[in-house]
């Protein structure tokens, strides 16, 4: 379970002050699939930084089980990332100088999983381990990310507009590696997007606006990859 | 503009560099050619052999310091210039699809030069103002007549003029040649366009050992900026050390200064690029929960093998230099000691690097430890 208590985060000095994210609270548990929608500049992508341990809130707590991340130090958040928490980011940051092996060994050997190859075979990347990054499409690349990420087993899976940079059919294919993925391991998923097709395949839809929660609702049946609109 | 003014601005250590050469050669060949206008006048036997001392060593030390420090410039103007383009290669790609020509962006280049140009007015500045007292210094035995300032126009206009027009040329013709890659190179980003050419054996090696050779395999250019900035550490500190046999005590100790000042420089402006050209990879490692010791072992630990291969290098040339230049310039010099490898000076130098080296590696760190993660992966 992760607790989110009142989260406040401004951006910016004294005089210029931008308060992003205004008090925000919210429950989320284990194995749930949140998917977080709202407009650009709604704060989004804010709040999946601050929950996630990438960034620090002015105030409020984060608390996964018993351990409140917002009150570690660097080190022990870091710790805490590589022991539980995976990213899959819009513009994927593979490493470029290192094979589609190495990129998903990087998250592999953290945990030392030594059954990386497993999770790159899950995501069809099995005939192009040894290619580099720019030798593969961007949906090919997202792959790699989801592989990288999920190679390490995280607890928890953060993902900031996954599709964002792909066309519709390597946006379905995306997600339907993560959502086969969550089904066989479940983990947590929070998702960052702004198309409200996505929220459709997600047990929780959070949406925000203007730094606040403005609905939380569930949906009652899930839609696959395929099913939803683009 | 493509190339801005405060682009320049970065350029402060060549500058610097271009300045101290500047200043030794304009103190050096001003008082050989002051001093040759009053050859005639010195009668005694004495006074001839210390002439003959004083021009060798003018000689000497301005062609050593010039000549080094000179050759530090360019190499340090040409990375200048590829790192510039590597970083702004979408932009620069732009321009190129949009039909400017490569020639017509590499004129923008020009500006790097001024660097040099301010560098060079400001060290013959200084110098021309230094003269009268430094004239003082050579002359203290009164073994010559007065020695009168006189301004030189064309020494101004090679150690000014000349050096700015040529690295200004420099930066054009080299930013041309870079240009010359197709607008897709420049488009994606260079180490992208590069890395799908290499096809290695993958040996089933853990990631921080593969990420640590891949890093320095790939950052070609950084590997040589660290091997060359160890190199001129070296090189410079123990020979500007070592003109205490060669000259007065106050040229050593001027020589000195100026050879730690741009040791010093070289060396922080190659770790400051060391670091900055892998922050994205370390800042990429963090969210993935590795520790800044790993971080710091695998992509930054890499160049310290290289650091001390130059060190050596350094220490071997600076020792053949000096010996071959005393050995021709000083040859028909009575008196003069005979230059030997100093194992002293080279321990206290290698002491120093290794110092410098951690010190700067270890401040460059904790900047990185201070950046905000987000704002490092957003860049």
């Amino acid at each position: 379970m992760i607790s989110i208590s009142d989260i406040v985060k401004s951006y910016g000095n004294f005089g210029n002050k931008n308060q992003v994210l205004k008090g925000i609270s919210l429950q989320i548990a284990d194995g749930d699939f949140v998917v977080i929608l709202g407009a650009s500049g709604s704060g989004k992508s804010t709040f999946l930084n601050v929950i996630s341990g990438l960034e620090r809130p002015d105030s409020g707590s984060v608390v996964y089980g018993t351990s409140d991340i917002t009150k570690l130090t660097d080190e022990k958040l870091t710790k805490f990332r590589k022991d539980n928490i995976g990213f899959i980011f819009q513009q994927y940051y593979l490493l470029p100088n290192m094979t589609v092996e190495k990129n998903v060994r990087m998250g592999a050997d953290l945990t030392g999983n030594r059954e990386f190859k497993e999770m790159i075979t899950a995501v069809g990347l099995e005939d192009k381990t040894g290619k580099y990054p720019s030798e593969l499409s961007g949906g090919e690349q997202q792959r790699v990310s989801v592989a990288r990420a999920l190679a390490k087993k995280p607890k928890v899976l953060f993902l900031d507009e996954p599709t964002g940079a792909l066309d519709e059919q390597t946006g379905r294919q995306v997600l339907d590696y993560i959502c086969r993925l969550h089904k066989e391991y479940g983990f947590t998923i929070v998702m960052v997007t702004h198309n409200q097709n996505i929220a459709e395949m997600a047990n929780t839809v959070v949406k925000m606006n203007s730094g606040k929660i403005a609905a939380v609702y569930a949906n009652e049946k899930q839609k696959t990859a395929y099913e939803i609109g683009w | 503009m493509i190339v801005g003014m405060k682009d320049t601005v970065k350029l402060v250590g060549i500058s610097v560099i271009a300045g101290c050469a500047v200043f030794v050669c304009t103190l050096f060949l001003h008082y050989n050619m002051d001093l040759a206008t009053m050859k005639g006048e010195i009668t005694t036997r004495a006074g001839m052999a210390m002439y003959q001392a004083q021009v060798s060593t003018g000689k000497v030390t301005a062609s050593v310091s010039g000549g080094c420090l000179a050759a530090t410039s360019v190499v340090m103007l040409l990375f200048y210039v590829k790192n510039y383009i590597d970083s702004h290669g979408r932009e620069l790609g732009i321009l190129k699809a949009l039909g400017y020509s490569g020639l017509k962006i590499a004129r923008h280049f020009w500006v790097f030069g001024l660097s040099v140009f301010v560098g060079c007015a400001l060290g013959y500045g200084a110098a021309f103002f230094y003269l009268p007292s430094f004239y003082e210094l050579q002359n203290a035995g009164h073994l010559f007549p007065e020695i009168k300032v006189r301004f030189h126009p064309l020494l101004a206009f090679f150690l000014v003029g000349v050096p700015a027009v040529s690295f200004s040329a420099l930066a054009v013709a080299y930013a041309c040649l870079r240009l010359r890659c197709p607008v897709l190179g420049l488009l994606k980003e260079k180490h992208e366009y590069k890395a799908k050419i290499r096809r290695r054996e993958t040996k089933d090696k853990p990631f921080l050992e593969d990420l640590a050779e891949s890093t320095v395999r790939e950052r070609k250019t950084l590997v040589f900026f660290v091997t060359f900035s160890a190199f001129c550490f070296s090189a410079m500190v123990q020979m500007s050390m070592s003109m205490k046999d060669l000259s007065s005590k106050t040229m050593a100790v001027m020589m000195m200064a100026i050879g730690l000042i741009l040791a010093f420089i070289t060396l922080f402006l190659s770790l400051s690029s060391v670091v900055k050209g892998n922050t994205k990879t370390i800042a990429m490692m963090r969210v993935f929960g590795y520790s800044y010791s790993d971080c710091g072992k695998a992509v930054l630990g890499g160049y310290r093998p290289f650091a001390y291969i130059g060190f050596v290098i350094g220490t071997v040339y600076q020792y053949a230099l000096l010996k071959i230049a005393v050995g021709i310039l000083f040859a028909d010099v009575d008196n003069m000691p005979e230059y030997g490898f100093d194992f002293k000076i080279c321990a206290v130098t290698f002491v120093l690097f290794i110092l410098a080296y951690e010190v700067v590696m270890c401040g460059y760190s904790q900047r990185i430890k201070r950046l905000p993660l987000k704002s490092v992966m957003m860049e």
